[in-house]
């Protein structure tokens, strides 16, 4: 399987939902503390080889990054002095990026474009809030404030196009719509900081979280005071959670325990695949959403692996 | 226009048990008609609506909660966040402030709490100048006073200027107290003594005898108890330089001791060292230390506690045992902590160069997203202009050598044999895709639980299967995971495989398996048993699922 070494330490990783070939890596320098970040787009070969078609260089650290559902060549990129950028790969790099969109006081976290509607995406921020964006407005649409900590995570629901969720440092979950003042639920799932979340892509009223507390808990909202399933087995927080697209109780999850998990939430024995390929910590995880069972991930060894679930993701 | 799409349904959340919620909607449902219905309308039966009636003994807690002094104390926010982590839904929150009698604490309404900072404010400035006419104690208590009502340490000056005032108020009233009181004293007194003395110097020539006789008697018995001290103290010194020296002595032995052990110890480590073959000492200093380090470590967990240092915001890894971070990471933490700068960062303008760039427009179409089953119509037609588009592009990008299939170039030597293949295979494709397309508006979307399939073989050709030519894949896509997945697509065996497993896709009875069979027996690959089972499994799979 292919691998990519990044100069900095990964962040991000995220397939593009035009190409089957195409990923593009956020990463940071110094793991993130202090210091520059780079986002890279990389192309996987029939050959074998990943190779970087374009890279772009930020001044403070990228932390996450989505593609657009609507132009195959923008990305959004939420970089860690608060700013949004806006990348145009049909460019050259000196012309980008095409917008920085500069609104959060603290460290945007993260990103994601509306896969429904495809006119504009989210970015959550350790400032407490979401900002909601459209890419030909150089100001955000609406800001959505109520949580008391941190917003790691914020995540479109795949079928309702003005629904999102939220995962913050308050260890609460909120869910929300664009078209109320405020939050319409809210998830207190775990004890402890609640770093991702997920929509099931098949069944829209369930979510999966992931903690600091090491589990990942999967909710239906319509009931949402005892969880679906709790997933044990990381040693370590867990950074980032992902249903996969093609097979609705499928999650991958990668972890502070350099281990990027599969799941089946809706099966006794939930672990169906562990992959520790990483010698640091994994904190980007995607599977594509073109290809069935193609997984990427990123950790802060500097490393991007591309691989098919079943295979090794170190073979060469 | 609030079109009921496959929203599952669920009667019992159904109910509208929420009144701000209906009739938010109403209005919202109006400003929204220009909007699609295509995400199924947030009507006043949504789902992501707490739909729980309040619970009365939530509300109860949580006012008791509120209503404890410390609580009243803190922030708001932290008010609503701690009852939001208990479970407590926003109207059981609401209800609980509203029935806490103190002024509104609303998130959004900063205002209260800053008029109550502000009554408090006038009270102090209405002190002040008092304290400066006052004077002595009830000015002394009145400061006092003010600053014992003030709850918000705020007014840092105001403090100050009270307590200037209050000791210089104090200093001079116990000057004035001095003055009045203590003098007179003194004076008196004084006066007294001399008084006594000149008295005393008339009458000590009366009662000089018996005073001297007195003198001479005390002086004599303070004499005897003078030397009994002297006596005592001496015999102390002694004693304490008795104990001096014995305590050397053991000092001394305790000392040798001590060398004695070492050098055994040193005798040890040459025998053993000489066991081992190696003689210079510093590795046996090495050895030492690193045993004596390895004790602590015993327990385990003592290493990980040291690492759990963070910055100011990132995610907690503290509570539940703090990952173990690598050694660059907590030595760029220190550093950054200490105020240094680690050296590799460049300056760097990440500003866009042209802030008003037009944005491009799209190249191509989005594509469907595979749980997007219930367009497949749109979508076949959606993918059938991808396809093209992505032609086209194919001609346009320059990346990774990706070769245009269809003009048979035969520049790249191993595509080669796979586009004459393609070529062919790509008329056979549309003929298909032709007669499936009703096939799949025939099957049924079955979104139940599917077992995992196996995992698929590892093989090394697997490697470059994954990342086929985008034509064949975007083919495959085409397909959109209901349709035909031709076998004859893939030219090796060992791709069509995984091919089958990443679309999941049906497999054509008719033409699929004599395709495979004739590769099976072109190549005589030994994987035939596996492949041929994963195939079953394949048409199980999708039996089951589609």
């Amino acid at each position: 399987m292919p691998v990519f070494k990044t100069p900095f330490n990964g962040y991000a990783v995220k397939f593009s939902p035009f190409y089957e070939h195409r990923l593009a890596v956020a990463t940071a320098q110094n793991f993130g503390i202090l210091g520059n970040g780079r986002v890279h787009v990389l192309d996987l070969s029939p050959a074998g080889p990943i190779s970087e078609f374009a890279a772009f260089d930020t001044a403070d650290a990228v932390y996450d990054l989505s593609w657009s559902e609507s132009h195959d060549s923008l990305l959004v990129a939420a970089v860690a002095d608060g700013s949004v950028k806006l990348y145009d790969l049909s460019l050259p790099p000196p012309s980008n990026p095409v917008r920085s969109l500069h609104e959060h006081t603290r460290e945007a976290h993260s990103a994601d474009y509306n896969p429904v509607r495809r006119d504009s995406f989210i970015t959550g921020s350790w400032d407490d809030t979401i900002k909601l964006w459209t890419i030909d407005r150089p100001t955000s649409v609406r800001t959505f404030k109520e949580h008391a900590y941190c917003v790691y995570s914020a995540t479109w629901n795949p079928r309702h196009a003005d629904v999102f969720a939220s995962a913050s440092g308050d260890c609460t979950v909120r869910i929300w719509d664009v078209r109320e003042p405020g939050s319409t639920m809210i998830l207190p799932a775990h004890e402890f900081e609640i770093l991702s979340c997920d929509w099931n892509k098949y069944d829209d009223c369930v979510i999966a979280t992931a903690s600091v507390d090491k589990s990942i808990k999967v909710w239906d909202v319509r009931s949402f005071r005892v969880p679906l399933a709790v997933l044990n087995g990381h040693s370590y927080a867990v950074r980032k959670v992902k249903f996969s697209p093609h097979r609705g109780s499928f999650i991958a999850s990668c972890s502070y325990d350099m281990t990027v998990c599969l799941w089946d939430y809706m099966v006794e024995d939930a672990l169906i695949g562990r992959y520790d390929h990483h010698t640091e910590f994994t904190v980007g995880v995607d599977m594509s959403v073109l290809v069935e069972g193609l997984l990427a991930s990123a950790g802060w060894d500097e490393l991007v692996y591309v691989w098919q679930h079943g295979t090794d993701p170190r073979a060469p | 226009m609030a079109t009921q799409s496959a929203a599952p349904p669920n009667p019992t959340d159904d109910k509208p048990q929420n009144p701000a919620s209906e009739i938010v909607q109403p209005s919202v449902e109006d400003q929204n008609d220009t909007r699609t219905g295509a995400s199924g309308g947030f009507s006043s039966t949504s789902v992501f609506v707490n739909s729980e009636p309040m619970r009365e003994e939530q509300v109860q807690n949580a006012v008791k909660f509120l209503s404890h002094p410390k609580v009243k104390g803190s922030p708001v926010m932290y008010r609503r966040s701690f009852l939001e982590r208990k479970g407590l839904t926003k109207e059981e929150i609401d209800e609980a402030f509203r029935r806490v009698p103190d002024p509104p604490q609303n998130v959004s309404n900063a205002q209260p709490a800053g008029t109550n900072q502000d009554g408090q404010v006038k009270p102090l400035s209405s002190v002040q100048p008092q304290v400066a006419t006052q004077i002595l104690q009830p000015s002394a208590a009145a400061p006092a006073g003010v600053i014992s009502t003030l709850t918000r340490s705020r007014f840092h000056w105001s403090h100050a200027l009270l307590a200037v005032g209050f000791l210089a108020l104090s200093g001079a009233g116990t000057a004035v107290l001095f003055k009045k009181s203590v003098v007179p004293r003194l004076k008196s007194w004084i006066r007294k003594v001399v008084f006594e003395e000149e008295d005393g110097s008339a009458k000590k020539t009366d009662s000089k005898p018996s005073l001297q006789q007195e003198a001479a008697a005390a002086a004599k018995t303070a004499a005897a108890a003078a030397a009994d001290v002297a006596r005592a103290s001496q015999e102390m010194l002694l004693s304490k330089r008795e104990e001096e020296k014995y305590f050397k002595e053991l000092m001394n032995l305790i000392g040798m001791q001590v060398q004695e052990m070492k050098s055994m110890s040193n005798a040890i480590q040459k025998l053993e060292g000489n066991t081992h073959g190696r003689t210079p000492l510093t590795e046996q200093d090495h050895r030492v230390s690193a045993k004596s380090l390895r004790q602590p470590n015993a327990n385990g967990n003592v290493d990980f506690d040291s690492y759990s240092a963070r910055s100011s915001p990132p995610p907690a890894t503290v509570e539940p045992s703090a990952a173990p971070h690598p050694k660059s990471y907590m030595e760029i933490m220190a550093m950054v902590q200490r105020g240094e700068k680690p050296p590799n960062i460049r300056e760097i303008n990440d500003l866009p160069p042209n802030p008003n760039q037009p944005l491009p427009n799209p190249h191509s179409a989005p594509r469907a997203k595979p749980w997007e089953v219930g367009q497949t119509q749109t979508s076949y037609s959606q993918v059938l202009q991808s396809h093209e588009s992505t032609y086209g592009l194919n001609s346009n990008l320059q990346d990774n050598g990706f070769v245009n299939q269809l003009s048979g170039d035969s520049s790249v030597p191993w595509w080669q044999k796979k586009n004459v293949r393609i070529t062919e295979i790509e008329n056979e494709d549309e003929l298909k895709r032709g007669s499936s397309g009703v096939l799949t508006n025939e099957r049924p979307v079955q979104r139940s639980w599917v077992p995992p399939q196996p995992p698929p073989v590892a093989m090394p050709e697997a490697a470059a299967a994954i990342r086929q030519p985008k034509k064949t894949l975007s083919e495959k896509q085409v397909a959109d995971d209901q349709l035909v997945a031709d076998p004859s697509d893939a030219i090796d065996e060992l791709q069509r495989i995984t091919k089958i497993s990443e679309s999941g896709g049906v497999v054509d009875a008719n033409g699929g398996s004599s395709g495979l069979s004739k590769r099976f027996s072109e190549s005589g690959v030994d994987t035939n048993g596996m492949s041929s089972g994963l195939y079953t499994s394949e048409i199980q799979e999708e039996q089951e699922a589609y």
